[in-house]
């Protein structure tokens, strides 16, 4: 069948079951566009405000369905609003493929209008990239895309498209999905062997060495990360979990790794990690880290970190083996079928005592009661307590992040969807309106902080426009509050450029978007807010005003020993 | 330590800035970098030599096995490779400096391309210790300009 470039790609995308595209168009992108309308009904394109926007929403779209997220954007300025979000995927490994079109072939180089090397810009923040100039290379140059996204560790892929190419005809056979290697379409990269795209075979002596010294250890201690999400292994970590009767802690991407309220969760670990956690951590004799790749925000000194124990880690990524921290056993593979092999051969262990010590340290921060103000723990409670247990909550940067992390409790793999390693302040709206697309019948609520969603507040229009029911919790304290808790700790109370004593007023703001705004400022106004957003299923700002002096608790300082909590 | 990597890589555009943009952006050193197709021009082979502590020189084969256009890494080491390096050189003479310049390359090895009025184009290769040898032989004569093509090396 003879088509033009910009058909083939829809065709591609058909190929890999894409049916959902976010993004902008321009002036390169345009035959891409004209083919959309073609597609319409099987390829539903989402407009947003921004290409970051488009960026983040093809990213939360991932996280939350387990599925590759697809954008579309324009050369130049197109291309370069998208780098944050594709910097925010590639560090917690979400598999988007971001594809923009260039100037055409006689116009590369020339510094043309709207001109730049994207695939340049692009290069140390994704997986791979490709500049298609032959349009006979197209489709399996997006085939691979897609391969290469969602193969071993996943993360993102960019594609730049020379303009002449998209008109260009060629010959073009569909073939779906599950045929492509069997047909040798991706031979290449298979036969060449890349370490990434096939899953690593796991070494059964390995294995056993683990198990006898889960076996030994009388204070075992694990840690689950991100890639337990990413890999869905959480039926397996959980079941593993409960096998070796250990204390777990959860990193910020692991979150939903584990049953949120399985009583073995010690909560979160690291900078403002629970004192349960962190402590179990520096007392444990195995410390067990699935899919974590030990970052500064977890490890913080690597030195003296676990170091009473040994240190075992499991991850699909060769590389992260001995990166930050020594370890002195360790297992690569995909976590789900590691777990699965380990539980076939562990015998229930009981760990009554340690856990009794470990337990004895509170796993949750306390905050006093009764307050005429809202405090953080109050307002996640409320909307824990209000919304289903299901909830998709997507959060952006900065203490209501950790606050959200802290005090919700995420049963499955894409319940939490957050900037993890970018920390990328308004990622959390487009990422949002991401979950909720790939999610039509799950609620999806945003947590936001004033300063994070001032950034991207733009795609209220998307919400609007879509009818999209996003309740969007806004943390406002009138302080950019993890600038400012810095500044407070560390910088002597000189509050330097952090405050938010500005506008725009955010129910007025959501008002001109053609949305509800709430404002609230104690637990019955929130209460009634939430039960009316509820009520309505359109998308909706609750304003929840918060006291700026707030503060993450507990806090250990960067490269501080993990012990080390600072007096707050 | 010393680290000698022998890296076959995608021949197409961008791989090159790929793999020393991975150097860069992990702070890895890069000593020296030779590039080159292969008899498969598909094909590229890239000899890349860089010092670190072990740690550091396992992460680098870590890393560039990663890498979606690196095909294969082998690690080499200079007990069980050749390594050599070529380089050319223009060095100034005087009647005085003549005979020992001329002693010195053929104790070396050395060829003497082209002799010049006031200056020598030579060509020297070996292993990247005794390239090393030879410039400190050669500088005290004067040394115009020098060229040289970093290290490639094949296991035995």
């Amino acid at each position: 069948m003879k088509l033009v470039g910009s058909e083939v790609l829809m065709e591609c995308l058909l190929e890999q079951g894409v049916d959902v595209v976010f993004g902008y168009p321009g002036g390169t992108v345009l035959n891409v566009y004209d083919s959309l309308v073609k597609y319409k009904g099987r390829i539903n394109h989402y407009l947003t405000a921004h290409e970051q926007g488009a960026s983040h929403a093809a990213d939360g779209y991932a996280r939350s369905t387990g599925k590759v997220g697809v954008v579309f954007a324009t050369s130049g300025p197109g291309a370069t609003n998208l780098t944050t979000g594709v910097a925010t995927a590639y560090m917690d490994s979400s598999p988007v493929v971001f594809i923009s079109c260039n100037v055409a072939e006689n116009l590369i180089g020339k510094d043309s209008f709207q001109e730049v090397d994207s695939t340049g810009v692009m290069l140390p923040i994704t997986k791979c990239n490709f500049q298609i100039t032959d349009v006979d290379k197209l489709a399996s140059t997006v085939r691979k895309a897609f391969a290469i996204a969602r193969s071993g560790r996943p993360g993102p892929v960019f594609i730049d498209i020379l303009k002449n190419v998209t008109a260009e005809e060629t010959e073009y056979e569909f073939v779906p999905r599950a045929e492509h290697k069997e047909k040798g379409l991706l031979e290449a990269i298979y036969e060449r062997n890349m370490p990434d795209m096939q899953k690593p075979a796991i070494d059964e002596e390995d294995i056993d060495k683990l198990v006898s010294m889960i076996e030994e250890s009388k204070k075992p201690m694990l840690i689950c990360g991100g890639g337990v999400v990413r890999g869905r292994a959480h039926e397996e970590f959980n079941y593993f979990a409960n096998l070796i009767d250990s204390p777990t802690a959860v990193t910020v991407m692991g979150g939903g790794g584990i049953n949120g309220r399985n009583p073995l969760v010690t909560g979160m670990i690291g900078m403002h990690g629970s004192q349960a956690s962190n402590i179990a951590c520096n007392e444990c004799d195995i410390l067990i880290a699935v899919g974590c790749r030990f970052s500064d925000r977890v490890a913080l000194d690597p030195e003296t970190f676990a170091s009473q124990a040994k240190i075992v880690h499991i991850d699909i990524d060769r590389s992260e083996i001995n990166k930050n921290v020594r370890t002195d056993h360790h297992i690569v593979g995909d976590a789900k079928e590691v777990l699965r092999m380990l539980n076939e051969r562990l015998s229930q262990q009981d760990h009554s005592e340690w856990k009794k010590f470990v337990f004895s340290y509170p796993t949750e921060t306390k905050y006093d009661e009764g307050g005429e103000t809202l405090n953080p723990k109050q307002v996640c409670d409320t909307i824990a307590k209000l919304m289903p247990m299901d909830t998709i909550v997507s959060t952006d940067v900065g203490q209501h992040q950790m606050w959200a992390i802290q005090h919700f409790h995420f049963d499955y793999p894409g319940q939490l969807i957050t900037s993890g390693g970018f920390g990328t302040m308004g990622f959390g709206l487009g990422a949002a309106i991401g979950a909720k697309v790939g999610n039509p019948d799950k609620s999806v609520i945003l947590v936001a902080g004033d300063g994070s969603f001032r950034m991207n507040c733009n795609e209220l229009t998307t919400v609007q426009y879509y009818g999209l029911p996003i309740i969007i919790f806004v943390f406002n304290n009138q302080t950019l509050g993890m600038v400012r808790q810095w500044q407070n700790l560390i910088y002597h109370k000189n509050f330097s450029q952090s405050d938010m004593d500005r506008g725009p007023d955010f129910v007025k703001l959501a008002d001109a978007y053609g949305l509800k705004g709430y404002r609230v400022n104690n637990q019955k106004d929130l209460e009634i807010a939430i039960e009316e957003a509820k009520a309505s299923g359109e998308g909706c700002v609750i304003d929840c005003v918060l006291d700026i002096d707030e503060m993450v608790r507990p806090m250990v300082g960067g490269g501080s020993h993990i012990t080390d909590f600072m007096k707050i | 330590m010393k680290g000698i990597f022998s890296v076959l890589v995608e021949n197409r555009d961008g791989v090159l800035s790929a793999v020393s943009g991975l150097f860069a952006r992990r702070g890895f050193n890069i000593d020296t970098l030779a590039v080159g197709e292969t008899d498969d021009h598909e094909i590229s082979s890239m000899t890349i030599t860089s010092t670190g502590d072990q740690r550091t020189i396992d992460q680098i084969e870590k890393q560039l096995n990663k890498n979606v256009d690196v095909i294969k890494v082998r690690r080499l080491t200079e007990a069980r490779s050749v390594c050599l390096e070529m380089i050319l050189t223009k060095v100034s003479y005087s009647a005085t400096t003549r005979s020992s310049l001329i002693e010195t390359c053929q104790m070396c090895g050395a060829k003497i391309i082209k002799a010049a009025p006031k200056y020598m184009l030579l060509e020297f290769h070996a292993d990247p210790e005794a390239v090393e040898d030879f410039i400190q032989l050669v500088r005290p004569y004067g040394i115009i300009e020098i060229q040289r093509t970093g290290t490639i090396a094949m296991e035995k």
